[in-house]
């Protein structure tokens, strides 16, 4: 029994260590001029706008884009209404 | 004393020429200088086609805008401003033709300048000095001078002495009165009287000097009398 409960308890804490985060971005290309709006995921630790465009600027980079803004980081909840606007940038890089 | 009052009777001449190219040479500098800043600035100044590349994403990046179609719509906008890039480039050479024309003609405008101040110069020292031989013409079949085309009728034998002197100046040569008589008769100059040289030159003076003055100064209208040839505007009496 208390071994059940150790375990619940050890599930909520470790719950929000597992939270998702993830960011929302604009990422432009050159030559034509290429514009794009994405979603991506970043690390737990990473989850707010400066700290996500650090990550996630390398990332893009590797990919030709440019990174021009992070504008928000969120969680799980927020894939769904970003999915449709990021489209092939959902969740690409 | 002697050596230094020698170039101060040529120094107008020179020295105004000598400031005339300075002139010049200040001027050129001056205008190419000018144009090449004004050049440099317009083709600074000039926007280059990435500049609606980077007001486009700016737009991109101030507002929300993230659905596809939004995005597609701004990247057509880019490219359109991108295809303006060529004409961009041929306002370049539209610019740099214009301007090379400009200094073309400023420099042309300078030198014209220049020169219409020298001309003016010379011109008012001609005035100054009265008549200016530009021309002379001995014609001895016509027994008759024609200096600056006005035409002068001479004696056989004050011809003879005015072409003597002619040749003589065209050797840079002064001629003493009994070589004047020696060429002329034909007579060893030793045999020769200066005085018959002398008057020989006195008769050229008289003939041609009088006709000269009736030509340039005291006119004889037929019929009607005399007139002096002169301005009335450039006469005083003291």
């Amino acid at each position: 029994m208390a071994r059940v409960v150790v375990f619940i308890i050890a599930l909520f804490v470790a719950l929000p260590a597992q939270a998702e985060c993830y960011a929302d971005y604009k990422a432009k290309q050159d030559d034509p001029l290429r514009l794009a709006y994405g979603v991506a995921q970043v690390s737990d630790g990473n989850c707010d706008p400066g700290s996500a465009a650090n990550e996630l600027a390398p990332r893009l980079a590797q990919a030709g884009w440019l990174l021009l803004s992070v504008m928000s980081t969120f969680g799980p909840e927020g894939l769904s209404e970003r999915e449709a606007s990021a489209a092939d940038h959902f969740l690409r890089y | 004393m002697k050596g230094k009052q020698v170039p101060q009777t040529t120094s107008s001449a020179t020295e105004s020429l000598r400031a005339g190219n300075r002139v010049v040479a200040f001027g050129i500098a001056a205008i190419v200088l000018i144009l090449l800043a004004a050049a440099l600035f317009l083709f600074v100044n000039l926007p280059d086609a990435n500049a609606f590349n980077a007001k486009v994403t700016q737009i991109f990046v101030d507002n929300d805008l993230r659905s596809n179609a939004e995005l597609r719509l701004l990247e057509i906008l880019a490219q359109s401003g991108t295809s303006f890039s060529e004409v961009l480039q041929s306002y370049r050479v539209v610019i740099f033709v214009l301007l090379v024309f400009a200094t073309a003609l400023l420099l042309a405008a300078l030198v014209f300048l220049v020169t219409i101040v020298a001309l003016n110069r010379r011109i008012s020292a001609i005035q100054r000095s009265g008549i200016q031989v530009a021309s002379m013409l001995i014609s001895r079949e016509g027994r008759a001078v024609y200096i600056n085309d006005m035409e002068f009728a001479l004696t056989e034998a004050a011809l003879e002495t005015l072409a003597v002197l002619a040749e003589a100046r065209m050797d840079d040569e002064v001629l003493t009165g009994a070589q004047i008589e020696s060429v002329i008769s034909g007579r060893n100059e030793a045999d020769c009287d200066e005085a018959a040289g002398a008057t020989r030159v006195k008769r050229l003076r008289d003939t041609l000097g009088n006709q000269l003055v009736s030509e340039l100064l005291v006119k004889t209208i037929a019929r009607r009398g005399y007139m002096l040839a002169v301005g009335k505007d450039v006469i005083r009496m003291v």
